[in-house]
């Protein structure tokens, strides 16, 4: 279907988008629906992923993404002990916890145990976007992240209640400045504006009362704590309601605006579906009022849209700009592989790419989070992914010196993908190319191209350098062609 | 030096250009870099204290209402008997004396908002309703600003953060450089058969894309691609300069006297951009401001100052303004933490050659406030008008969407 033709959103039935799509003949479950799914609800899929989806059908694989990890997986804290030091200014600096956090958070994404409870955890970090720059604390955001990754498909009331009080979140927004005698207002006007309201469903009369019924919530030591003695139990009105109002209230009068669900479901809409719409409310309706009367269970809406005829439909397809962890992450499950066909990329030389393609885990630009969308793409973060591509399919040296920075592993195995396909006796351009192709871009991969690449491999001899590399230059190809930066 | 013929001819672009689909080589061919006039935007990013940067000294509510955080008529730069610039701005100062810098007062907008990113969003789109459009006010300017002799880069964003607001929303004309991204594609070992090939492969591939003009998402992925192929090349050499200039002068390339560097070496290689625009954060100064804020401050003197005293030696400061803005000031009395708390109405800089030089309009009262903030009297659009006008001879109805009155802080040419 050409994109041009698409009726906009308010012309659509929301019921029967919302509905559970079922395949059809012309419109099989196969591995380009199947890669879509995966490239949404986690980080792209591996080979053997893509092979068993495709095989178990949208319901099962959807199922499969729900269901806990069949055994209890261990989350071991990776942050012991304070930040550094600086050794420049003496002061305390947290950059290097930060680098083992990020580099634990891109491994579990890699090893994908829980894809999509991994990409919801990283939709909330965006959500409640904390950065290590200011809370200089690593375990703090380690607890923070592990609170975001516990309710990441749980109770979004629960979520808000424990953000309230979570210590980086108040050093962020400097809630210990919160106090009776001068309310400051930080806290209390993005839980309005970025956590549950949005613009234009709250007065600063609002924020300014909210932030009252929030003075005395500080931290300690790394932990929450009431102080009474700052907190103001005067009568408040927030949003119409008037009572001595502590935080919970507030956050339960929050919860209680229909805005509330609304707002969370269009930000899903954005994450999941389609970032360059804007869904009416009528749209988004049958989500938003499945999520308020669930009582804010995140599972209702995001299984609603990954099951629905929407979601598998040109409104969503290739209509997002890949993330930098996307791109990162997704190119590595394909083909950041060694000879024995494992991954073998280490997180740690991802770090230095993945800032230059302008994403920091733990340090996301401000309080509303990264801008994505089209903004992912300037000059500079383009070249930047055309760089990373190039290391890759070429082994990945230049990379992995950046990771010996962090003295944390000094052997780190070449990556070749092209040793899997070698290793079965695949010698033939056009099967090879092809190979590649099915795994990133099944559905997607423009003939001329294609052609383009297979001359390009031409008829150097199978068992020399000269062969290996046109193979290589055909893989990089494929990982910068301009389909490939859509997820 | 080189001459603009002579840069473009060396200029690896047109030298090789494998990279390069024959039509943008070929626009790159045609723009022979005008004389056209330059504005730089610098964005201070957090809410700057407008009232600790032009200071009315004289004023005994100033006193009382900042107790730690004032500055005495002996300490600053003077303006005239009732304002001075915070005293690290020496650089400004001696640029007022030259005549070089105007001061514009009591700059905002109706109904101020005091989120960071709501106000941020008004200024940089120029609108000032609650939901603004997704298209910047420079990337409006772009159709006008393009139709001079420059090279297709009529805005470009030095940084690594983010494209801004203001330069968002047009599908082309819009770059982003900088410098602690080496700038270059690395595809073996420069020079070698190997990268040569690569480079073939690439752009044979590129050149198979759709030449679909709509805004879908798959187009404009494939010009950003060509975009990024281009100035690629361009920019090569002149990196290569700034890293021996900072090895000189022990600056980063993340600071902002390297984003002024960068900037004035493109306006001296008459790269062509008409817009510059560049950020540096850190103005949300709630508690122990003093430090934070004198810091800020000097690095836009140092930086400002530099541009100036560097595009003199080529004649190219006489077509050069940089204008400075901030998404609001801060509430006029200090707060319990030695901080400013987020308040309206505030202060811009207008610098070169080409302004009438000194305060333009009265300093807004600090005991007439509303709700402890200062009463603007200045619509920043009409700042803004004046220089689409003025200086770069834009329309500025296509850009704000109504005449705004312009203001008199520009010599007629």
């Amino acid at each position: 279907m050409s994109k041009d033709a698409l009726p906009p959103l308010d012309k659509l039935d929301p019921a029967a988008e919302w509905a559970p799509w079922r395949p059809t003949k012309d419109q099989l479950w196969d591995a380009k629906w199947a890669a879509h799914l995966y490239r949404r609800a986690g980080f792209g899929p591996t080979k053997d992923e893509l092979r068993t989806a495709v095989a178990d059908g949208v319901e099962a694989t959807v199922n499969r993404l729900f269901a806990p990890p069949k055994e209890a997986r261990e989350r071991p804290q990776v942050i012991t002990g304070p930040p550094g030091v600086n050794p420049m200014t003496g002061m305390p600096d947290a950059s290097r916890q930060g680098a083992i956090l990020q580099a634990a958070w891109l491994q579990r994404c890699i090893d994908g145990v829980e894809p999509l409870r991994e990409k919801m955890a990283l939709f909330w970090h965006n959500h409640f976007a904390t950065s290590i720059k200011k809370v200089n604390d690593g375990s703090l955001m380690e607890q923070q992240g592990e609170l975001l990754f516990k309710h990441a498909l749980g109770s979004f009331r629960q979520m808000l209640k424990e953000i309230s009080r979570d210590p980086a979140m108040l050093v962020w927004l400097d809630s210990n400045q919160n106090v009776k005698s001068h309310p400051n207002e930080n806290y209390a006007r993005e839980v309005m504006e970025l956590f549950s309201l949005g613009v234009g469903n709250y007065t600063e009369k609002d924020v300014k009362e909210a932030a009252r019924a929030f003075t005395g919530w500080h931290t300690s030591g790394g932990r929450f704590s009431m102080v009474h003695g700052l907190h103001d139990s005067d009568p408040k009105t927030v949003l119409g309601k008037t009572g001595n109002w502590g935080g919970d209230d507030v956050l339960q009068i929050l919860l209680e605006q229909p805005a509330c669900a609304k707002f969370i479901c269009r930000k899903l809409y954005h994450f999941l579906v389609n970032e360059n719409l804007a869904p009416p409310d009528t749209f988004l309706g049958p989500l938003a009022d499945a999520f308020r009367k669930s009582d804010y269970d995140i599972t209702v809406p995001v299984r609603t849209i990954l099951r629905s005829k929407h979601f598998y439909s040109a409104y969503a397809y290739r209509e997002k700009v890949k993330w930098p962890i996307e791109y990162a992450v997704g190119v590595v499950r394909m083909i950041g592989v060694g000879v024995t066909g494992r991954i073998t990329v280490n997180p740690y030389s991802l770090l230095g790419v993945m800032e230059l393609m302008g994403q920091q885990l733990y340090a996301p630009p401000n309080v509303k989070g990264w801008e994505a969308g089209r903004a992912w793409l300037n000059t500079a973060t383009v070249l930047a992914r055309h760089n990373f591509a190039h290391s890759l399919v070429n082994g990945m040296g230049d990379l992995n010196e950046h990771a010996k920075k962090f003295n944390l592993q000094t052997f780190f195995p070449a990556v070749n993908p092209l040793a899997f396909v070698l290793k079965q006796g695949i010698t033939d351009p056009a099967k090879i190319v092809d190979l590649y192709a099915d795994l990133l871009l099944p559905g997607d991969f423009r003939s001329d191209v294609r052609s383009k690449l297979i001359a390009h491999i031409g008829d150097a001899s199978p068992d020399t350098e000269v062969f290996a590399q046109r193979c290589r230059d055909a893989l990089f190809v494929l990982l910068t062609v301009p389909e490939y930066q859509l997820n | 030096m080189l001459s603009r013929r002579e840069f473009l001819k060396r200029s690896s672009l047109i030298a090789t250009a494998p990279l390069i689909p024959g039509f943008i080589e070929r626009t790159a061919r045609a723009a022979e870099p005008g004389k056209d006039p330059i504005l730089v935007v610098l964005e201070m990013t957090g809410g700057n204290d407008g009232l600790n940067t032009v200071i009315p000294y004289r004023d005994d509510a100033y006193h009382s209402l900042r107790p730690t955080l004032r500055f005495q008529g002996n300490q600053v730069v003077k303006v005239n008997d009732e304002l001075g610039l915070h005293p690290i701005m020496q650089q400004l100062g001696q640029l007022l004396q030259q005549s070089k810098l105007a001061i514009v007062q009591g700059v905002g907008y109706p109904n101020p908002d005091r989120s960071h990113f709501e106000s941020m969003d008004r200024w940089q789109a120029a609108e000032v309703t609650a939901k603004v459009s997704g298209t910047g006010w420079l990337a409006k300017s772009v159709p006008d600003l393009g139709k001079g002799k420059g090279g297709g880069v009529p805005v470009m964003h030095i940084g690594s953060e983010k494209l801004p607001l203001a330069c968002r929303g047009t599908s082309q004309g819009v770059f982003t450089i900088n410098q602690e991204q080496p700038f270059e594609l690395k595809l073996g070992l420069p020079g070698s058969e190997e990268e040569a090939t690569r480079k073939r492969l690439l752009a044979d591939v590129a050149a198979t894309g759709s030449d679909d003009k709509t805004d879908a998402l798959l187009p404009f992925v494939q010009r950003r691609y060509l975009q990024t192929y281009t100035s690629v090349e361009k920019l090569k050499t002149i990196l290569k300069d700034m890293t021996k200039e900072q090895a000189r002068t022990g600056f980063g390339p993340g600071s902002l006297y390297a984003k002024f560097d960068l900037i004035g070496r493109l306006i001296e290689q008459g790269f062509g951009t008409r817009v510059f625009y560049t950020a540096i954060d850190g103005f949300d100064t709630h508690g122990n401001q003093a430090q934070t804020h004198q810091n800020l401050l000097q690095q836009i003197d140092q930086a400002v100052g530099y541009l100036f005293q560097r595009l003199q030696r080529t004649g190219d400061d006489a077509r050069t303004l940089v204008m400075t803005f901030s998404e609001f000031g801060r509430r006029v009395a200090e707060n319990g933490s030695k901080g400013t708390d987020h308040g309206s109405g505030s202060c811009m800089f207008v610098v070169g050659p080409g302004v009438k030089a000194g305060p333009v309009g009265h300093h807004p009262s600090l005991t007439d406030l509303t709700d402890g903030d200062l009463k603007h009297h200045t619509d920043f659009r009409r700042v803004y008008a004046t220089l689409l006008e003025n200086w770069l001879k834009v329309d500025s109805k296509m850009v704000l969407g109504e005449k705004f009155e312009t203001m008199n802080f520009i010599k007629k040419a």
